[in-house]
């Protein structure tokens, strides 16, 4: 007999890279070392794992590379509270925990064959890089594919080994952004809902995918009703402080919507009808 | 459903100590003025009469308990780093003797939650198949009690596996569920077909001494429509202290934390109870809080029993009406004074 | 006049001034009032003085930071507000005082003792009428009179301050003192009679209930950092979680030591706990050990710098230099 599901149960993992994206984000690409569970593994694009460091705990962080990309599941993780301070301390070779794929995923089906924008704020940028990614790996289902992407400053900016990739290419529009000038910075400068301002996507067949700390949140969605984007056609992701990830423990609740379960991705409308305790 | 059955008092620990032979039997006993549920002992008379203190929540639901141990290591030449998870989720086989009904239904909040199709959890599922409830219907009421409000009765078998009900004498004993039934195979037990009337009299009279339950119908909507009315919440929750004394002690409140304790290399994944009502519950690393003050936190504990979870679960409200809330709080916060404020002022 | 309308009265008055006053209203059955937030003058005829009044309502100043408040104290509770005075954790001239003598409150255990031993249960109570030196309980029907001393709460039997140490309206007649000089505490000279197996054995039994609800922190006007308290905190981890008897114990000495010459021995700690865990006797155990070193009481003087909150190079109890 083999024993029931244990979905508190991490998989054991092991660290193939880290990247130091910023002085505060690092990026883990790690696998399963059981290959069998590795190969059988499917999730969607923006569904979330729990990252653990055994003896110190875990911390929910969004599953960033997409699923059509099965070498490694990679995280990026912030420095912020204490399981994060250790896993900044893993490197190749470590052994992690992960429970995945756990929440909810971006509506890829009712994405297809519209116009995309996606807006990302600093680590924001992670749950977008998924479905981005994605959405590069099945280009000819979307349409005009465009990305704002912005940080306090460059050394702020994660993904930047990727940039060039994601500037270069002719099939997408990626505009880059920073808050203040700086010394040989060939991008935009200015705050991500002015600079979206600016690009005045047509809201007309378009879906738009934000994600970044709050404040950035609120004025991106002021921008973006400002463009004639209707609510529906906003989507966004939440975070709140998680412990199982499965919808028991009873701490990332508004009201009758489990952040973990029933989230992270909300659209804007979706949103409305939830209680005000974000 | 079987027969009834009857059980002389001074017979019981005679059945008491049969169930021991097979199982973990838990029975409430007085310790230090409370009522506190533990392993059966002959030498200890369990305390029937009055609700105890702390419900049985522990008997499936422990206070902590280990999820998996880890360890590091090492192996091969190269020293190569290991992990080795090792989950316990096996369950002792438990009776737990004398719970009044309150305590027994509140595993009927929890079983949803625990027991869902996506996720459903293998401890508590091993805990809760392998407990036997033998339930003691309410001869005597109290002042904090309020089962009948929500759906329930001081003689309510839905949880429970056995109802006894005090008659004079002894008990009644009624098989209420298929495990039940096989716990009734113990020769302190006769025919009480000649005691059944007395006991059907003895739960419609406690029944009778709760009165009239006040219409709460409108709890979910009325909740919600509160939601951003922060001074009603203020007002609700300005005696309230924070603690943990109503949710630690309600058979309902299923919360959890998970936290790692361990040293050095090797250590445990605990899961223990956490409280909603305390700051930490919500805390977020960056510092955010999305409860910060005790309004919130209490709008929230009153809104997930009375409006999230009954909207979420066919109608439920996930309180028991055990009144262990009301009765233990340090401070009196009377759950039922909100949700009725809260019905009262959502009509205008 | 009663003490309670000269309080009424006074409190009316100050009203308008403050954000609300803290006191006492009837409670959800006749044994228990609850704490009472004056917001309105409608509020003010909710307030209760009296033998049931008892919590100690300081415990809620600290978090009225920057508003101007009011509260009702007896004279156990007024220490605390004056021990938060003496911590600058609460600002003078953000908090009115009003107060009347007290006759001492009851200890809800004990008449619930009381009751059973009559064959009764405290949660049928219907009525509770106080009259001097005795208290009647009506429940399920039947009166049981129970003498005061013999309810009392065990800190109003060697009260020593039966009128607010401090106050800005004090109505009516001081209350008598109990008596001139504190009776031995009953709790300690237990305590002191057993060996250290016995002692460890004794709390040991008692923590194995604790069910860490942390009510015994909460209702402590002392205990001022419990959203950022060890007891949970990870960053430190001093305490695991794991409910092992070693952990609860290691919390309540803890909590103990963090309030050594700051508690007033108002009892909260213990009157609150919901499983009946004499946890008092920690405290009165190292306010004793203060008083010996240092003849120091917390919460009777606003000037006075509690003496585990000050360095002195020679301390007149500690003669280390002669050892």
């Amino acid at each position: 007999m083999t024993d029931p599901f244990n979905p508190y149960l991490p998989e054991v993992a092991t660290i193939l890279e880290t990247v130091q994206e910023t002085h505060n984000i690092k990026t883990f690409r790690v696998r399963f070392d059981d290959e069998a569970k590795m190969k059988a593994f499917t999730f969607e694009p923006g569904q979330v794992g729990q990252l653990s460091a055994p003896g110190i705990g875990e911390s929910t962080f969004v599953i960033n590379s997409p699923p059509t990309r099965m070498d490694y599941l990679q995280f990026s993780v912030m420095r912020a509270g204490e399981v994060t301070a250790k896993l900044h301390t893993l490197t190749a070779g470590d052994k992690v925990g992960v429970r995945a794929p756990l929440g909810n995923s971006f509506p890829v089906a009712d994405m297809k064959g519209k116009d995309i924008v996606f807006v990302g704020g600093g680590i924001g940028m992670a749950p977008l890089r998924t479905l981005f990614l994605y959405m590069l790996d099945n280009r000819a289902d979307f349409g005009k594919i465009r990305l704002l992407y912005g940080a306090r400053s460059p050394q702020d900016m994660a993904f930047s080994a990727e940039l060039p990739e994601w500037t270069g290419r002719s099939d997408i529009e990626t505009t880059l952004t920073i808050d203040r000038e700086a010394e040989g910075w060939q991008h935009k400068v200015g705050l991500i809902p002015n600079v979206l301002l600016e690009m005045a996507p047509a809201a007309d067949n378009c879906v738009a995918i934000t994600c970044g700390p709050p404040i950035m949140i609120k004025f991106t969605l002021e921008a973006l009703k400002k463009l004639g984007f209707a609510d529906e056609q906003i989507v966004t992701t939440l975070e709140k402080r998680m412990k199982c990830g499965i919808g028991i423990c009873g701490r990332c609740n508004i009201g009758t919507s489990y952040v973990c379960v029933d989230g992270p991705v909300y659209t804007y409308a979706q949103l409305k009808q939830l209680p005000n305790e974000l | 459903m079987a027969a009834v059955k009857y059980i002389p008092r001074e017979k019981l620990p005679e059945w008491l100590k049969a169930l021991a032979a097979q199982s973990r039997v838990l029975v409430p006993v007085e310790e230090g003025g409370s009522v506190v549920f533990r392993q059966y002992d002959p030498a200890r008379a369990p305390v029937f009469g009055s609700d105890a203190t702390a419900p049985p929540k522990g008997a499936v639901f422990p206070a902590c308990q280990e999820l998996f141990s880890y360890a590091y290591g090492k192996e091969g030449e190269d020293n190569a780093p290991t992990l080795k998870l090792d989950p316990k989720t096996e369950a002792q086989p438990t009776v737990v003797f004398g719970s009044k009904p309150c305590g027994a239904r509140g595993f009927l909040i929890f079983d949803r939650v625990y027991m869902g199709k996506k996720f459903p959890d293998p401890y508590y599922i091993a805990a809760r198949e392998a407990t036997v409830f033998v339930t003691m219907a309410c001869a005597t009421v109290e002042n904090t009690c309020f089962c009948h409000w929500v759906g329930s009765g001081p003689a309510d078998a839905a949880g429970s596996d056995v109802l006894l009900t005090p008659v004079e004498g002894g008990y009644t004993v009624e098989a209420v569920s298929e495990k039940g039934a096989k716990f009734l195979d113990n020769p302190a037990l006769t025919d009480g077909a000649a005691k059944a009337a007395e006991a059907e009299a003895v739960k419609k009279a406690s029944r009778d001494a709760l009165g009239e339950a006040p219409d709460i119908a409108s709890s979910p909507a009325a909740l919600l429509s509160l939601f951003d009315d922060m001074e009603f919440w203020r007002d609700q929750s300005d005696k309230c202290v924070s603690c943990g004394a109503c949710t630690y002690l309600c058979p309902t409140c299923y919360c959890f934390s998970i936290t790692d304790e361990g040293t050095g290399t090797a250590g445990r994944r605990m899961r223990s109870w956490d409280a909603c009502m305390h700051f930490q519950f919500t805390l977020e690393a960056s510092g955010h809080n999305p409860r910060p003050t005790k309004a919130h936190r209490l709008k929230n504990r009153v809104g997930h029993k009375f409006s999230y979870y009954p909207t979420l679960h066919d109608g439920l409200i996930a309180c028991c009406g055990c009144g262990r809330c009301v009765k233990s709080c340090p401070v009196s916060v009377d759950i039922r004074e909100i949700v009725q404020n809260a019905v009262a002022k959502a009509k205008g | 006049m009663s003490r309670l309308d000269a309080l009424k009265t006074r409190i009316k008055e100050a009203l308008p001034g403050l954000e609300c006053v803290i006191g006492w209203q009837k409670g959800y059955d006749a044994l228990h009032n609850t704490p009472l937030f004056i917001r309105g003058e409608a509020d003010v005829d909710k307030l209760e003085w009296g033998a049931l009044n008892v919590h100690n309502p300081a415990v809620y100043l600290p978090s009225f930071a920057g508003k101007k408040v009011g509260v009702v104290v007896k004279g156990c509770d007024s220490r605390s507000v004056v021990e938060l005075l003496q911590e600058k954790l609460i600002d003078r001239d953000n908090v009115v005082i009003f107060s009347a003598g007290c006759d001492g409150v009851v200890d809800i255990a004990k008449v619930r003792a009381k009751l059973a031993a009559a064959g009764l249960n405290a949660g049928n109570a219907e009525k509770v009428a106080v009259d001097g030196k005795t208290v009647t309980v009506t429940a399920a029907g039947k009166a049981v009179s129970m003498p005061m001393a013999e309810v009392a709460a065990d800190k109003c039997l060697r009260c020593q301050f039966p009128n607010a140490v401090l106050a800005d309206a004090f109505v009516g007649d001081p209350a008598p003192q109990v008596q001139a000089a504190p009776a031995a505490d009953a709790d300690l000279a237990a305590l002191d009679a057993m060996s250290v197996p016995e002692r460890m054995a004794f709390w040991r039994y008692h923590m194995d209930r604790c069910i860490r609800c942390y009510a015994c922190r909460n209702a402590c006007p002392m205990c001022v950092c419990r959203d950022h308290c060890i007891a949970q905190s990870r960053e430190p981890h001093w305490l695991s979680q794991e409910d092992s008897v070693t952990e609860k114990l290691m919390f309540q000495v803890v909590h103990a030591m963090h309030l050594a010459g700051r508690c007033t021995e108002c009892g909260e700690c213990q009157r609150a706990c919901p499983m009946d865990i004499p946890v008092l006797a920690l405290k009165k155990h190292l306010n004793r050990t203060i008083h010996d070193l240092f003849d120091y009481q917390a919460g009777v003087d606003v000037a006075a710098i509690p003496p585990l909150l000050q360095f002195k190079l020679e301390e007149d109890n500690i003669k280390e230099r002669s050892w």
